[in-house]
Parts: C-alpha cells; sequence; structure tokens
C-alpha cells in the first residue's frame, strides 16, 4: 500500500464516520406517544395506603369499584403546570357522568404546603395523596412528572401516560376503557 | 522472584476484606441501578429526589432480607424499564458498547506489532571496522584527557 | 430606572460586538498580511488582539458589576442573582450558569490570543506565527459570537424584578467554586494555542519540529492547568456532593477528561517527534482531537443531548457547538489529508525495548483509554436516536474497562524510565530495575501485611512500588548528577509527575476497593461504634441565615473533635441540600452525612458513616504532579551531545576490548 495515499485514505476514513455519526445524531426523530408501556400494565395495582395532605386517610384498596385516576404532580414541573386546566375540566365532567372516575394527585417530591397553594390559585378540589419518601413512586416507577395512571374497578392498571397530558386524550382514553370493560 | 510475586499475588487476590455490612449491601445494589432523571449518574451517587426515592425502597428490601441483589435489581427495573440498568446488557446492538473497546485495542496492538515487525525487517546498518576503529580511537582520547586533568 | 435597566445590557453587549469585530478583523488582517507579504498589515494584528482583549475584559466587568449591584434588568442576574448571596459566591455566581461561562471562555481565549501575540511579536512576520494568530482569532470570534447570539448575558430580563433566587446552593456552599472553573477553564482553554500552531504548521507546510517545540511550555501550562482543574473538580465533588466518592464518571466530568486523555497522550508522543522526527501525523491528529474535544464536550454538557437526543435541537446553543465541531474536524482532517505526503517522515523505531517504543505503547493505551471514555459517555445518544429508548452507562462500565488499561500504564511507568532511547539489552534492562522491583516487592508486602485483598488493588500497590522505584531512580541518579537542577527539566519534572500519578493510582485502588459504610442509628450521649471508631451525638441544632435553614448534628468523632454534618433548606429556591462533614487523616478519612427526615431539637439522629482510606493521597499526589509540571517548564541542564544521557551502557565496554 503506498504510504503517501494511507493517510488520505485514513483521514477520510475518519471524516466518514464522524459524518455519519453527526448525521444519526440529527436525523433521529423523538417519539411523541404519550401513552406509555409499563410491565405493571394488566396487573394488580401496587397497594397504595396513606393520607391526603389533609391528613385524611386513604387506601387504593377500598376504591375498588370506581375508576381510579392518578396524576403525580409537582407544582414546580412546567408541564404539570400547563396540563393542570385539563384535570380540571376532567374532574367535572366526571363528575357528571355515570361511572365516573376518581381523581387523585400525588405529591412527588414537594411540599404540602406548595402543593395546598398551587390548587388553590388554580382550582381542584380532589385529595392530593402525601407520598412519603417517593415509595409511591417507586411502586409504580415514576421517576419524571407529569404522569397520569388509570386503574380500573377491579384494581388492574389498565393506562399509563407520561408527560404533559393533551386537550381530549384521557376522555378518549377512558370511554374507551370503560366501554371495553363492560362488553 | 517473579514466583514470588505470583505466589503473594495469588494469595491476596483470594484474601477476603471482612464481612459485608448491610450499608455496604445497599452502597453495591444503588452502584448498579442508574437514576432515571440523571444522565449515567448511579442511584448511590446522584442526589436527585427519584434516586433517593429508589434508595430508600432498596434499603428497605435490603433491610428485609428476603431477596438478593440481583432480585432486587430486577425489581427496580420492572418498574422503571431498562433505562435504570447501569451496566448495559450484553446482548443486541447494547453489546456494541463492551466488544468495540476490545476490537479498538486488538486493531491498534496489532498495528503496532507490524509495524515494529517492518521496521526490524529493515536490514541493520552495521559499523565498519573503520568506523569502529574511529570510535575507539576518539574514546581513549577522551580517557586520556579525563586521566590528565 | 427605566433608563439603567437598558444601559448595562447594552454596553455589555456593544463591548461583545466589538470584541467580534477586533477578532475578526484580526484574523483577516492575519491571513491577508501573511499571504500578500505586507508587514504593515500584520502589524495590525497585534492592534487588534488587544482590542479584543480589552473588550472582553470590559464585557465580564460589566457582567459583575451587574452582579455585584444585582442589577436584576439582566435576565441573567434574576436567573442567578440574590441580595441574600453572600459577596463571594455572588462574584463566583457569574459562571454559575452558560451565559456566564461563555463569557469567562471569551475573556480566557482573549487573554491567551493577546499572550500568543506578544510573545509571537517579533516574529508576527514569519507565516507560521501569522496564521497561528489567524486560527486562534477565528476560533475567538466564534465565541464572541456565541456570547452575542445564543449565550447572551446581556439580554434584558422581565420587568419589575427585585430579588432572583442565586446561583444552585450547590455552588454556594464551598470556597472551591471561586477556584475550580477559572482553573480548569485555564487548561480547557489553553489547548486552543498548541492546536492553532498545529493548524498553522498544516496550512504553511512548515510540519517540521519547529512549532512543536517553540509550543512545548504551551501546552505544558495548558495541560497542568487541565489536570489541577480536574482534580480540584474532585476534590469539591467529595466535600459538597455527600456520596463519598471522587469521580462518578458523569458527562461532565468525562468532558473534561477526555481532553486531558489525549493532551496526556501528546506531551508523551511529543519527545518521539523531537528525538527522531516520527509520529507527525499522529502529533497533530492528537491536537486536533483534544481541540475538538473540548468543543464536543462543551457540546454534550451544555445543549440537554444527554437528557435527550432531542432536546439540543430545541435549544439553540446545541446546535452551534455541534456545527463548530463539525467545522474544526472536517477542515483538521481535510488539511492533514492535503499534506499527507509532507508528513510522512522516513525515521523507523530501531527496537521494540527502547524508550520510543514505550512512548508508543503509551499512546496506544491513552487513545483506546480516551476511545473507552468517548464511547461509553455518547453511546446512551446513539442508542436512543437509532432505536428510540433510553439506556445508561454509567460507572460499573467505566471501572471494568479503565482498570485494566490504568494497570497497563502502571506497568509502562514501570519499564519506560529506564529505558534508553533507541536501543536495550535485555541486561541493561535488568541491571536498571533492580532497585524497583525491590520496592515493588516491599510494596506487595506490606499491603498485605496492613490487610489488602483482591487482585486489581495488590498489582496496583506493587505496580506503584516498581514505578515508583523506577521513577525515584532517575531522580536520585540526576540529583547525583547535577544537584538542584537534577530536579528541573522535563525529564526529572516529569519523573516527579509520574510520582503524583503513582500516589493518586494506588490511593484510588485503595479508596475504590476498600471503603466501609453503615448507617447509625444515634441517641444523644449514647456512644455508637464502627469500624474501630467511636461517633457520639451531642445534639441537633439549628442554623439560620438570610438564604437557608441548615440542621446540623453535631457529632464526636473518637471522643476528640466535633464534626456537623448537615441538611440545609435554601428558602428562596426551596432545595434541600446535605452537606457532609469530613474528618481528614492521612490513612482515611471519616465521612459523615446526615439522613433525613431530621429534627432540630431532637435528641436523635440517623448518619452515615463512610471509611474512606487513602483520600487524602489523592490530593498530595495533585500537589506532586503540579509541582512536577512546574519543574518540567523549567529549562534543564543543556547537555553536552557527547555526554551519556543515562547511566553506562555494556557496548562501551564491548568496544574497548
Amino acid at each position: 500500500m503506498s504510504s503517501k495515499y494511507l493517510v488520505k485514505i485514513v483521514s477520510s476514513v475518519v471524516a466518514l464516520v464522524l459524518v455519519s455519526l453527526l448525521w444519526v445524531l440529527i436525523i433521529s426523530k423523538p417519539n411523541n406517544d404519550r401513552v406509555s408501556r409499563s410491565t405493571l400494565l394488566g396487573q394488580s395495582a401496587p397497594s397504595i395506603v396513606t393520607a391526603t395532605i389533609d391528613d385524611q386517610p386513604f387506601d387504593l384498596q377500598r376504591r375498588k369499584g370506581s375508576w381510579v385516576v392518578l396524576n403525580f404532580f409537582n407544582s414546580t414541573c412546567v408541564p404539570c403546570v400547563n396540563e393542570h386546566h385539563l384535570l380540571v375540566d376532567f374532574a367535572k365532567r366526571e363528575a357528571t357522568i355515570d361511572n365516573g372516575a376518581e381523581l387523585y394527585t400525588v405529591v412527588n417530591d414537594d411540599s404540602d404546603d406548595a402543593v395546598r397553594n398551587f390548587f388553590l390559585k388554580n382550582g381542584g378540589d380532589w385529595a392530593k395523596l402525601k407520598d412519603e419518601n417517593g415509595a409511591i413512586a417507586v411502586a409504580f416507577g415514576v421517576a419524571r412528572v407529569p404522569e397520569t395512571w388509570v386503574i380500573d374497578p377491579n384494581g388492574l392498571v389498565r393506562l399509563r401516560v407520561t408527560g404533559e397530558l393533551s386537550e381530549g386524550l384521557l376522555e378518549a382514553q377512558l370511554d374507551k376503557l370503560r366501554e371495553e370493560f363492560t362488553s | 522472584m517473579f514466583l514470588l510475586v505470583c505466589v503473594l499475588l495469588a494469595f491476596g487476590a483470594t484474601r477476603s476484606g471482612g464481612p459485608q455490612t448491610q450499608q455496604d449491601r445497599i452502597d453495591l445494589v444503588t452502584s448498579h441501578l442508574a437514576c432515571p432523571t440523571c444522565s449515567g449518574e448511579s442511584v448511590f451517587v446522584s442526589r436527585a429526589s427519584a434516586a433517593e426515592a429508589i434508595r430508600t425502597e432498596v434499603a428497605r428490601q435490603v433491610g428485609a432480607g428476603i431477596r438478593t441483589d440481583d432480585e432486587i435489581i430486577s425489581y427496580i427495573e420492572q418498574r422503571f424499564g431498562s433505562q435504570v440498568l447501569l451496566v448495559p446488557r450484553s446482548t443486541g446492538l447494547d453489546s456494541l458498547v463492551w466488544s468495540l473497546p476490545v476490537a479498538v485495542l486488538i486493531i491498534a496492538l496489532s498495528l503496532l506489532v507490524s509495524a515494529f515487525a517492518r521496521w526490524g525487517r529493515r536490514t541493520p546498518i552495521a559499523p565498519s571496522t573503520d568506523d569502529e576503529t574511529l570510535v575507539k580511537n576518539a574514546l581513549a582520547e577522551t580517557a586520556q584527557d579525563s586521566n590528565e586533568s | 430606572m427605566l433608563a439603567s435597566a437598558g444601559i448595562t445590557g447594552t454596553i455589555g453587549r456593544a463591548l461583545l460586538l466589538v470584541g467580534f469585530i477586533g477578532a475578526i478583523f484580526g484574523a483577516f488582517a492575519a491571513i491577508t498580511g501573511v499571504r500578500n507579504n505586507e508587514p504593515r498589515v500584520i502589524r495590525l494584528v497585534s492592534r487588534f488582539a488587544v482590542l479584543a482583549f480589552a473588550a472582553a475584559v470590559g464585557a465580564f466587568a460589566v457582567m459583575e458589576y451587574a452582579m455585584i449591584t444585582r442589577d436584576f434588568s439582566l435576565a441573567y442576574v434574576q436567573k442567578v442573582g440574590s441580595w441574600s448571596t453572600p459577596a463571594l459566591y455572588n462574584f463566583a455566581a457569574v459562571w454559575s450558569a452558560l451565559e456566564g461561562s461563555i463569557l469567562m471562555w471569551v475573556l480566557i481565549l482573549s487573554g491567551y490570543t493577546l499572550a500568543v501575540c506578544f510573545w509571537m511579536r517579533k516574529r508576527l512576520n514569519e507565516s507560521l506565527a501569522a496564521w497561528a494568530m489567524a486560527v486562534m482569532m477565528i476560533v475567538l470570534a466564534f465565541f464572541f459570537l456565541v456570547s452575542f447570539f445564543p449565550a447572551n448575558p446581556f439580554a434584558l430580563g422581565a420587568p419589575g424584578v427585585l430579588d432572583g433566587p442565586g446561583p444552585n446552593p450547590l455552588l454556594q456552599n464551598h470556597i472551591l467554586v471561586m477556584f475550580h472553573p477559572p482553573i480548569l477553564y485555564l487548561g480547557y482553554v489553553g489547548v486552543t494555542v498548541p492546536f492553532a500552531f498545529a493548524i498553522a504548521a498544516l496550512v504553511t507546510g512548515r510540519v517540521g519540529e519547529g512549532w512543536l517545540i517553540a509550543t512545548r511550555r504551551w501546552s505544558l501550562f495548558a495541560w497542568g492547568f487541565l489536570t489541577f482543574g480536574i482534580a480540584l473538580g474532585s476534590w469539591w465533588s467529595y466535600e459538597v456532593l455527600g456520596w463519598s466518592g471522587v469521580w462518578a464518571w458523569d458527562p461532565v466530568e468525562n468532558a473534561s477528561l477526555l481532553p486531558w486523555i489525549t493532551g496526556t497522550a501528546y506531551i508523551h508522543s511529543v519527545l518521539v517527534q523531537e528525538r527522531r522526527g516520527m509520529l507527525r501525523v499522529w502529533n497533530i491528529s492528537l491536537l486536533v482531537a483534544t481541540f475538538s474535544l473540548t468543543i464536543l464536550g462543551t457540546f454534550l454538557t451544555r445543549s440537554g443531548v444527554l437528557n435527550s437526543v432531542h432536546a439540543f435541537s430545541e435549544s439553540g446553543i446545541g446546535t452551534w457547538f455541534l456545527s463548530f465541531f463539525a467545522v474544526v474536524l472536517v477542515v483538521s482532517v481535510f488539511l492533514i489529508g492535503w499534506r499527507g505526503d509532507k508528513l510522512r517522515s522516513p525515521g523507523i523505531i530501531d527496537s521494540p525495548l527502547s524508550r520510543e517504543a514505550a512512548f508508543l505503547a503509551n499512546n496506544v493505551l491513552f487513545a483506546v483509554f480516551a476511545f473507552v471514555v468517548l464511547l461509553g459517555t455518547v453511546f446512551p445518544l446513539i442508542i436512543e436516536a437509532l432505536q428510540n429508548r433510553q439506556i445508561a452507562v454509567g460507572a460499573p462500565f467505566f471501572d471494568r474497562l479503565t482498570v485494566p488499561i490504568g494497570i497497563a500504564l502502571l506497568t509502562l511507568m514501570s519499564i519506560a524510565p529506564v529505558l534508553p532511547w533507541r536501543k536495550a539489552s535485555a541486561e541493561t534492562l535488568q541491571t536498571r530495575l533492580f532497585w524497583p522491583m525491590w520496592s515493588g516487592i516491599a510494596a506487595l508486602v506490606a499491603s498485605l501485611a496492613l490487610g489488602a485483598y483482591g487482585l486489581a488493588p495488590l498489582l496496583t500497590f506493587t505496580l506503584g512500588g516498581v514505578s515508583g522505584g523506577a521513577a525515584l531512580r532517575q531522580v536520585i541518579l540526576a540529583t547525583r548528577r547535577q544537584g538542584l537542577r537534577g530536579l528541573v527539566g522535563r525529564a526529572n519534572g516529569g519523573m516527579i509527575v509520574h510520582l503524583g500519578v503513582i500516589l493518586i493510582a494506588v490511593a484510588l485502588g485503595a479508596s475504590n476497593s476498600y471503603s466501609k459504610s453503615q448507617e447509625l442509628s444515634l441517641v444523644a450521649g449514647v456512644p455508637a461504634t464502627f469500624a474501630g471508631h467511636s461517633f457520639e451525638l451531642t445534639d441537633v441544632i439549628e442554623v439560620r441565615d438570610d438564604r437557608s435553614v441548615s440542621v446540623k448534628a453535631r457529632v464526636i468523632v473518637d471522643g476528640v473533635k466535633t464534626y456537623e454534618p448537615a441538611i440545609t433548606k435554601y428558602t428562596r429556591i426551596g432545595m434541600n441540600v446535605g452537606t457532609p462533614s469530613v474528618k481528614v487523616s492521612l490513612t482515611s478519612d471519616i465521612y459523615l452525612t446526615l439522613e433525613p427526615p431530621v429534627r432540630q431539637d431532637s435528641n436523635t439522629a440517623r448518619i452515615k458513616v463512610f471509611i474512606k482510606p487513602m483520600i487524602t493521597w489523592l490530593w498530595i499526589g495533585t500537589l506532586l504532579m503540579a509541582i512536577g509540571t512546574f519543574l518540567a517548564a523549567f529549562p534543564g541542564r543543556r547537555r553536552r551531545p557527547t555526554e551519556a544521557t543515562s547511566a553506562e551502557v555494556l557496548v562501551v565496554e564491548k568496544i574497548q576490548n
């Protein structure tokens, strides 16, 4: 192999590798699908025994028979703040229909006072659950907020939505689940 | 001398360092879990809230003493997904992260070896007898100079 | 107030624009001046360098002024300034976030540009110097541009803000935050100088050894500060973060380590090029790699791409750095390919048993080391881009691969200092390695006697003994021959740096393998014991100031001194930060952290105790490395060409017989 061209060949190969790496980085497309997988789907929901921020007891087991929606929330996380009004509308809608879902907020790494103040300012009168040492978040595998989970009347996990809710997403998914449940 | 070193190393390598405390075990398990909200930090290192929560859970399970280290890691992996595995798997595309460095090392070493082979094949330039006499005379002169001074 | 709201920002931004103009015109003047052979135009280069430096100093001063006077009209001051931050941390708050740290980069780079211009002031008409100035000015112009557009520190903030949250709490509780970033940047930014000369050498075709030898001290200076900066970062991490370790292999750390690895390879292989004229392409490639890695590192850590591959296209700064990285690489690779034939040298390395060969092996190992760190850092990105799933590559991967590389490097460090140049016989090696071998065995026996175990740490200690012996042998021989001057110069200073590295390697081996930890629930007045030490809680107190509320547990260790691990809540930000308390000693540190939940005036506290062996030796080794680098920068005694550089070789006897 002629040594004169060795350097040119090697430098071209190096350039090619680097350009292809950059290309891979640039053209990758994000996955915007909010509905996510979890090994808990179809399984019994992890047990939740805790208190609300107003010190009322809460036990997930005793909510069997109703649809339960859990929203993992932190008052400083921007997408949580953004989606809040959608949850307020959702709660209003579910209150009016038959077999409506119960909405609960799980506080994720936030102080009770901050959560209380946020809800006072922005509305929403459903129960907010304390999460001691993040145990509930770990049980569900929730690392980033917001996340929204749906549990059916038999206590089985049916839906996981990661990230900010989009308009109408939760209602549509829940109606679909309710249809499947009764059929 | 070399044998002595090997024997000592073998002796030391198989020795153990005393019992593992419960905290040591927790530290070991959390060092093999990735904090899901950080970029590659282990749960042991990270001060993020998700990492604290996982540390508490691991501590609880280690304290309960029911699961082995691997089972605890699987338990957390089941909840959070494979993003919490800090050691990439050795199957599939992930295994490239292990095989590529080895491949690079082998390629680099073989290039080095072949370069030395190529250089060694060059005919060595041996000094001629004239050169050797020149050197001998010069050295003798220098020795004389340093003896005189 | 409305008038002043605009003024500071406008002045600052105007200064950045002036600096950019100075840099761009400086580059233009250098290039046209040297191409058209017009000394008058080249004289302008130094004026533009002064202008750019003055503008950078001015912009930085304006930023500090705004921070010190808490001028909340600026968005950046709103982000990291606060009335409740103490003065020192407020000063350092300028470089606590992106915009300010880019400004500091601009300041340091313009300083280096002016310094190089001054150093070359009598030779600016030479094409090599002129092109080097041009390259530095172009890089400087890029950074001025970044500071003007995407990372603008002088942007106006929201109106009516009267106070801010202050810098990240982790950046306002230890004095090292004043030193670690500037010192690290002096190294990080300093690699631009040898890079500029390498590019100039390629462009002008003067690819011989001249530029190398001229930039020797600049390279050593930058490398030294990079080393010291990285070590300070580890020390800060140890003292502040609370997980009791010094290195976590996280992307920010790796970004600073990568140019250090290629830089270390360079300062070794450069010796081969100086003596034998070989490895020209390799050395230029190493410098290109070192500089590009600083840009790539900044891209990786500032663009958000490591949280998600898709984050970087959302913020502006990532695209700027990625494009600059691509341009630097493409231009450099093209230049190397173009000058390929000029770079080939006819030299060969005679024998695998020679110092040149040892440096080659050293470079191979460092190249693999850099590859491993780079691969581990960007692999999650690649997987996410290709398969849209998140994986993590963390400490276990890096440890598993870098420990063997480290041990191989220690082996090389044992042999290379005793290897003569050109060729060695096995007998020479055996004679010279006599004492180092015995110190290695002594080290092994001593560590076994002290209770060491495990193959990797024992190998580290043994090889540490051998390489320490080899380095000491060189220093002792040199001081015997030359007195105190035997301590200065590249070879001898280098041996002292090696001694520092060996201390660090041994300390890391010990602390990574033999640390022990335990959680203790303490009740006031009742001592608990762990690992032969006693811990007694006296009380839990609360300390308030205007930016934080700190709950501290006062613990008496070994009945002698009180240590106070704490949990501090920074009230303005609402963030809880744990602060460890460390009992430092030469044998092992006792590291205490306080675990939540804890209440003041309680008589119980949960603390975690870590016993960390030999941590202090890490800092002693760092100090040795700094001293050795400083000594290496001094010129050693000039050798007479006929004088032996190393101990007598048996060949002499053969000829005389």
